[in-house]
């Protein structure tokens, strides 16, 4: 269960130099200073993240890449407010998170953020338009009236609108993340958290899958895409390397891969 | 959320497994059908008892020879402790009135080559007052037929379709126990009371009875008290009786007295102290299978919970509060008991109407009444069941970290 430490929140003003973060008025999407965090068990401290400094700003793609243990998947949590930081600060469109209780949370969950898991998370036995609906139940400002119109836009946008009555059971793999991410778009989150969204599907699944989040990409969405993969990282703008629970690269500067294109194409 | 979303999807959850769901409620279906079920059966056996004591009228008194044994409420009979000098004094106390002996006549009766067997009383006119018992046809023993001692004779409708089938019965002759008697009346008839058939009797003059018995004794007296108070009457007629019969009794021990004084006030009482105690079985039954039916439900609602720890996880990411949780888990427990409820509430009726109608057959006199006060609180038992039992599951399911829900394999 997630607790609200209370070492978090720690000021920068205190052990962090002005110098390198005077520019929080800006506003970014995210932003992260010196945010770290462990995990305690039987009293035993476990830390996964040290001195995350991070930040993405509206309409970006970017890649948080690295192996297995590296702590990107924490820090996709931590940002997604799925779980809490440990130390240092954690800024959502300027505004401190460390106060928040469960259900501040689970609100802005409902109406700010997205996730697409790799193991799509759909209901069984329920059909892909009430999968799609489902996070619409939950958002405080979406009227009832509303609902069906939204969710049949966003199953539109993954290309499924002849399927919105099949059980999710019924669908192939790649089809199963689509309908993830038509859930992901309807209530028009901030930002869609994608982790390894490719994971369980075969080559030509998974081109589809990115070309629609390139797709969203391109209508102005912001996403975070969480790999162990560098060709699937390569799909976004910019990738962040995580390495033993720091950030060991950041950068804009390879080859992009737009999928679907001739760069990608299955022999 | 909505709490109709949240409904709906606790709808969802019980039906997307329905034959689990259908064996979840089992507990429940059968905890309520039997208390709907015994309770309908209890409450139309006490419309029925209460019909026939009310029949004899509240005033109406027995007294039986012989002493009381066994339970408060069984008598032995075969005593010859009421003597007819007896019934004389009887006659003088002024709380009682229509004091009533009655002699049987042991002893085959036959009417041609019809050779039956029914119960044969000799009784004053009073009698037919006491036990309210009209003429059906021609008339009843009167003043006239007890004085003049004549073999004259009326019957109960059963006993008359037994002798004489279709054939119209008045003036014509019976045997009984070597004696031949006019039929002058058939009454109409009553039905049973306490349990007794009393249409298949033959009823002929005390005086005679005591002739050809030459019995000494009463086998037992009917009266009627003059005021309701039968406390009273009941009081007077057992002093008088232990002083008539020498019994030194101050200490009120029905083991001392040769004889015991019944009246409907008294058996009213008594069949409170039934229905009472037909109340407490029925809700130890109720309990004890809630019970059961509740733990049956918290254990495939923690298996359900566990199951859908992914859903779970899923619903929080996509934004769902505890709370949400907490009330889609509860409303699907007492969705369980509350549709157990209703299919225990239909069975219960279902199995009532068709015992009523068993019984109807057997006793020919059976009311069908459904006990209002129990269905409900059966119902409501229920779901305070689903409540109780679901709350832990609930809680569990709410409690979920959404990370770890998701990362459940």
């Amino acid at each position: 269960m997630s607790e609200f430490s209370s070492t978090k929140g720690v000021s920068p003003d205190s052990s962090i130099p002005h110098t390198t973060y005077d520019i929080r008025h800006t506003h970014s999407l995210i932003r992260t200073i010196a945010l770290s965090k462990s995990y305690f068990n039987d009293g035993l401290e476990t830390p996964v993240l040290f001195d995350i400094n991070l930040t993405i700003e509206k309409g970006e793609f970017v890649s948080i890449m690295g192996p297995s243990g590296s702590g990107k998947s924490t820090l996709m949590h931590i940002l997604g407010f799925l779980d809490s930081h440990t130390t240092g600060e954690f800024l959502f469109q300027g505004e401190p998170t460390g106060n928040l209780d469960e259900d501040a949370l689970a609100k802005i969950r409902a109406t700010r953020v997205s996730f697409v898991f790799q193991a799509f998370n759909l209901l069984p036995r329920t059909t892909v338009f009430d999968n799609v609906l489902l996070p619409l139940l939950y958002h405080p400002s979406i009227r009832t009236s509303q609902r069906e119109e939204r969710t049949r836009k966003a199953i539109e946008t993954v290309g499924l609108t002849d399927r919105s009555t099949y059980l999710s059971s019924q669908l192939s793999g790649g089809q199963k993340q689509r309908v993830a991410i038509a859930r992901a778009l309807v209530t028009d989150p901030d930002i869609i958290f994608a982790d390894e969204p490719t994971g369980n599907l075969d080559s030509h699944s998974g081109i589809a899958v990115m070309e629609a989040l390139q797709a969203l990409h391109r209508s102005g969405h912001t996403i975070i895409l969480v790999t162990h993969e560098l060709s699937t990282a390569r799909h976004a703008q910019r990738i962040i390397q995580l390495k033993d629970g720091r950030i060991e690269s950041d950068s804009r500067e390879f080859d992009r891969v737009i999928a679907g294109t001739d760069d990608e194409r299955l022999p | 959320m909505y709490f109709r979303d949240t409904l709906q999807s606790a709808f969802k959850g019980v039906s997307a497994n329905a034959l689990r769901s259908l064996l979840t409620m089992l507990g429940i279906i059968i905890g309520v059908g039997s208390v709907v079920l015994m309770s309908a059966v209890g409450a139309s056996m006490q419309r029925v008892i209460l019909g026939q004591i009310s029949s004899l009228g509240a005033k109406s008194m027995v007294i039986f020879p012989g002493q009381q044994q066994g339970g408060p409420n069984s008598v032995s009979t075969g005593h010859d402790s009421l003597t007819f000098d007896d019934v004389d004094r009887l006659k003088l106390l002024s709380t009682i009135t229509t004091v009533a002996p009655v002699v049987f006549i042991q002893g085959r009766t036959s009417e041609g080559s019809q050779d039956e067997s029914p119960r044969v009383f000799g009784v004053p006119p009073e009698f037919f007052e006491n036990q309210k018992i009209v003429s059906q046809e021609g008339r009843l023993l009167d003043a006239q037929d007890q004085q003049g001692a004549t073999f004259n004779a009326v019957i109960a409708p059963d006993a008359r379709d037994k002798l004489f089938g279709s054939v119209d019965p008045l003036g014509k002759r019976i045997k009984i126990a070597n004696n031949h008697y006019t039929v002058v009346g058939v009454t109409r008839a009553l039905g049973s009371q306490f349990f007794q058939n009393v249409d298949d009797r033959i009823y002929v003059p005390l005086s005679v009875a005591r002739t050809v018995t030459g019995q000494k004794y009463a086998n037992y007296i009917t009266m009627q008290s003059t005021s309701l108070a039968s406390d009273v009457a009941i009081d007077d007629v057992t002093f008088l009786l232990r002083r008539l019969h020498g019994i030194n009794n101050p200490a009120n021990d029905p083991k001392k007295d040769n004889f015991v004084v019944r009246s409907s006030a008294q058996a009213n009482q008594i069949l409170g102290g039934v229905s009472l105690g037909l109340t407490l079985f029925i809700t130890t039954v109720a309990a004890i299978s809630l019970l059961v039916g509740g733990i049956g439900i918290m254990n495939i609602m923690l298996v359900s919970v566990t199951e859908r720890t992914r859903e779970i996880g899923l619903r929080k990411a996509v934004g769902a509060k505890r709370r949400d949780i907490l009330l889609q888990f509860l409303l699907e427990s007492l969705l369980l008991t509350f549709l157990g409820g209703c299919i225990g509430l239909l069975f219960g009726i279902g199995l009532a109407f068709i015992a009523a109608a068993i019984v109807t057959k057997l006793l020919s006199t059976y009311h069908f009444v459904v006990s209002v006060p129990s269905t409900i609180s059966a119902l409501l038992m229920a779901g305070v069941t689903g409540l109780v039992f679901g709350i832990s599951p609930a809680r569990r399911a709410a409690a979920l970290s959404p990370i770890e829900a998701l990362r459940y394999e």
